[in-house]
């Protein structure tokens, strides 16, 4: 069996995703970026491999994503993280009826995707290089407020006022707006609610610069986050889904397309012909994805559109 | 009057050498200038430029050696007759030349003197007017222009009309060539007209010389050569796969800003040349696939070329732009055959008025046109538009474009930047999924 896999090496956290022949999650591993970008992830790869049981030569390929993702030389290829999340989310996404828009909120970045119906990016914009709206704006507030960052949902939802008026999107000076609301007694869940919304009008601005086309597919860290779900949905107007691993969306996209180059690799390399799938080694269902659609000719086991 | 265009031919700028001639040697040793900010800001651009790609045309090396010289050792620019600083490509260049005297464009692109020239201008504003202020107030001026005899500011956007005062404080007189805000209308021509008449008429002031038929004609064939050699090197660009890099191209019209302009119709000759034999070796500058890019908005400038190095070190090329520091600087040739003076500068204001595409005019639908004209003929996958934080009219465009490209298919990508280098991860990865993102399009085109 073969494997492969996607590191999404993040400003905040590395995620890395293993799947099997059919593209299948296998296992999924996160830990914290830290200062040393190159050897946290090379440290986290094996961790993961470790926890699996599997040997490094098991893995076929490997797609490094996120900003670190040069400075990881162990990967086959790389790729941008924007175009590793359009297909991660397409394929998360079929579970929930198909997405093509994605809002991703990063621990340095937001960014708003549009895909069509095959999971390539058709559009997308990001926020500008400063850091309103993102997962630091969160970390820098729930530090304020002397809360842990997995809090924030619970508090959103005990917030004794309507949300209040947050009107800084810069994080400094949300900071310091921040501490003149706690100054004036309002309390940490209206004050956490102001935050969400504030954070939920920038994003929903955002997306709909690159314009909200059927169902809004929500991911990133802060995706965690139940409190700033609901308070997008609220500008929205509509209904957000929000997978089961929202963190690790892009590194699932980034090993889903590992899986692909390694499979278009191999059919180059063994060519088309009998017993490929044997050959191979692989499942029935990598083969056929694999050697289409020029076995047919040689008389390849397979059963293509089967 | 043939022995002064004679004179000016022979003038030489900066220390003589031949196109694609003298390599400098990097470890040669530093001048106390050398070890500016602005310096070092130009020697890192200068070797990402030349260092990061392979296979470099060797008549570049003119044009890198003479940034090195200009931009890192700060030797001075010399020319001949009175020297013209111009804040915009709207300054007819042919009547400076016609009265003896030498334009040397004033736009600035260096982060170095955007931060010293912030100081002039409110928080959000736009790099390359705070970095042409910097560099005019600056100890250590690069282009190491000299005195300015005169500094003609075409009255364009906001932050040019109002940098005007400011740089007459800094003791340069400033000529405000009054340019109007319509471009079709009829009252706009003549009132743009006497304009240039009148900047016509300031130049004499300034040269102590008539503007005659004779001389205006002989300044027409120099910029006519320089438009020529521009055009045919811009025909070199439409070949697939390029052989051309953009980066290169951008320079070399930078060039344009502060070289002798013989001089730099010669170099660019040669280049062109050079790249004739390129197309017939099928010598490529990049990979066959490579996305081919329309650069459009604010104009990159050296040392600002960070956005088209990004392009291109993420394997895309930029084929063309639509910018008033290339493109639009050069592409218009002038053809006037009219019999007297008046009517020929007449129909030289015509020419800088009629085909100009910056945003500063009410209805810019030229714009438009001209991309669209641009992605057709240079086989482009998608436009890269930069607008400078602060460059409001670009920032306001930009709806209107991306709408215009959306309706025929052309992807676009726009970035918001300025000179400050701490954006570039963020805009590699913007860069590089835009490029992606084409060539998935072109796959499954295929």
């Amino acid at each position: 069996m073969t494997f492969f896999s996607g590191i999404d090496i993040g400003s905040t956290a590395i995620k890395i995703v293993v799947v099997d022949e059919d593209g299948r999650l296998a296992d999924q591993y996160v830990t914290a970026t830290r200062s040393h970008f190159y050897k946290n992830a090379r440290e986290a790869f094996e961790t993961l491999l470790g926890k699996m049981g599997l040997r490094r030569d098991q893995v076929g390929y490997v797609i490094a994503t996120g900003y670190g993702r040069k400075l990881y030389k162990e990967a086959d290829d790389s790729i941008s993280e924007i175009t590793a999340n359009g297909i991660g989310a397409h394929e998360v996404g079929k579970a929930h009826g198909g997405v093509r828009t994605i809002i991703n909120i990063g621990g340095q970045d937001s960014k708003a995707i549009q895909i069509d119906s095959q999971g390539a990016v058709t559009h997308f914009v990001m926020n500008d290089k400063c850091a309103a709206g993102t997962g630091r704006f969160l970390d820098v507030a729930a530090r304020n407020l002397e809360i842990g960052l997995d809090e924030l949902g619970d508090y959103h939802f005990q917030a004794a006022g309507g949300p209040l008026d947050i009107n800084s999107t810069c994080t400094v000076f949300a900071e310091s707006e921040i501490i003149g609301l706690l100054a004036n007694g309002h309390g940490k869940g209206e004050i956490i609610a102001g935050i969400h919304h504030s954070i939920a009008r920038r994003t929903v601005r955002l997306a709909k610069k690159v314009g909200i086309e059927d169902r809004v597919f929500f991911d990133g860290g802060p995706a965690l986050n139940k409190g700033l779900v609901a308070a997008i949905q609220a500008e929205l107007g509509r209904e957000i889904v929000v997978p089961e691993h929202p963190q690790t969306t892009t590194a699932f996209g980034a090993a889903i397309l590992a899986r692909s180059e390694f499979l278009a690799d191999f059919a180059e390399r063994l060519g088309a012909g009998r017993d490929f799938h044997v050959q191979a080694g692989l499942s029935e269902q990598g083969a056929r994805e694999a050697c289409s659609p020029q076995c047919d000719a040689g008389g390849c086991a397979v059963r293509h559109g089967a | 009057m043939k022995d002064e265009i004679e004179l000016a031919k022979r003038a030489t700028p900066i220390t003589a050498s031949a196109p694609s001639a003298t390599v400098v040697s990097r470890s040669e040793e530093l001048s106390p200038y050398s070890r500016s900010k602005q310096a070092r800001e130009a020697e890192r651009v200068l070797n990402r430029i030349i260092d990061d790609f392979d296979d470099n045309p060797q008549a570049m090396q003119y044009f890198y050696d003479l940034f090195r010289r200009v931009h890192c050792r700060g030797e001075s620019i010399a020319a001949e007759g009175p020297r013209i600083g111009t804040t915009c490509i709207q300054a007819p260049e042919e009547l400076i030349y016609a009265m003896g005297a030498t334009p040397v464009r004033l736009c600035n692109g260096s982060y170095h003197y955007d931060q010293i020239g912030a100081e002039f201008m409110p928080a959000k504003s736009c790099s390359l007017v705070k970095a042409t202020l910097g560099m005019l107030t600056s100890d250590n001026p690069v282009p190491r222009v000299g005195k300015l005899d005169l500094v003609v500011n075409p009255t364009t956007c906001d932050q040019k009309k109002k940098a005007s005062a400011m740089i007459e404080e800094m003791g340069h007189p400033v000529f405000n060539l009054e340019l109007p805000n319509v471009k079709e209308s009829e009252a706009s021509r003549l009132y743009w007209r006497r304009s240039v008449r009148q900047f016509a008429e300031e130049l004499r002031g300034v040269t102590g010389r008539k503007l005659t038929r004779k001389n205006l004609k002989a300044a027409l064939a120099r910029t006519q050569r320089a438009e020529r050699a521009f055009r045919a090197m811009d025909g070199f660009r439409r070949a697939s796969p390029s052989v051309l890099l953009g980066k290169d191209a951008f320079l070399v019209v930078n060039a344009y800003f502060f070289d002798d302009l013989d001089r730099w119709c010669e170099a660019v000759e040669t280049l062109n040349g050079e790249l004739g034999e390129r197309l017939e070796k099928a010598v490529r500058a990049v990979q066959k696939k490579a996305p081919r890019i329309v650069f459009t908005g604010s104009p990159p400038i050296f040392p600002n070329l960070k956005l088209p190095l990004l392009i291109e070190r993420a394997g895309g090329v930029v084929v063309s732009d639509e910018t008033c520091s290339a493109n639009r600087m050069l592409y218009d040739m002038t053809a006037v055959d009219e019999w007297l003076v008046n009517d020929m500068v007449d129909s030289l204001a015509d020419k800088y008025l009629k085909p100009c595409t910056c945003p500063i005019f009410t209805k810019n639908e030229d714009r438009q046109r001209r991309l669209l004209e641009l992605v057709r003929n240079f086989s482009a996958d998608g436009v890269v538009y930069q607008a400078f934080a602060g460059c409001q009219v670009y920032e306001m465009e930009q709806r209107s474009v991306a709408r215009t490209l959306n309706e025929q298919g052309i992807p676009m990508l726009y970035v918001e930047t300025d000179y400050s280098p701490d954006d570039e991860g963020q805009l590699s990865t913007r860069v590089e999924a835009f490029l992606e993102s084409i060539k998935t399009r072109k796959r499954m085109r295929t």
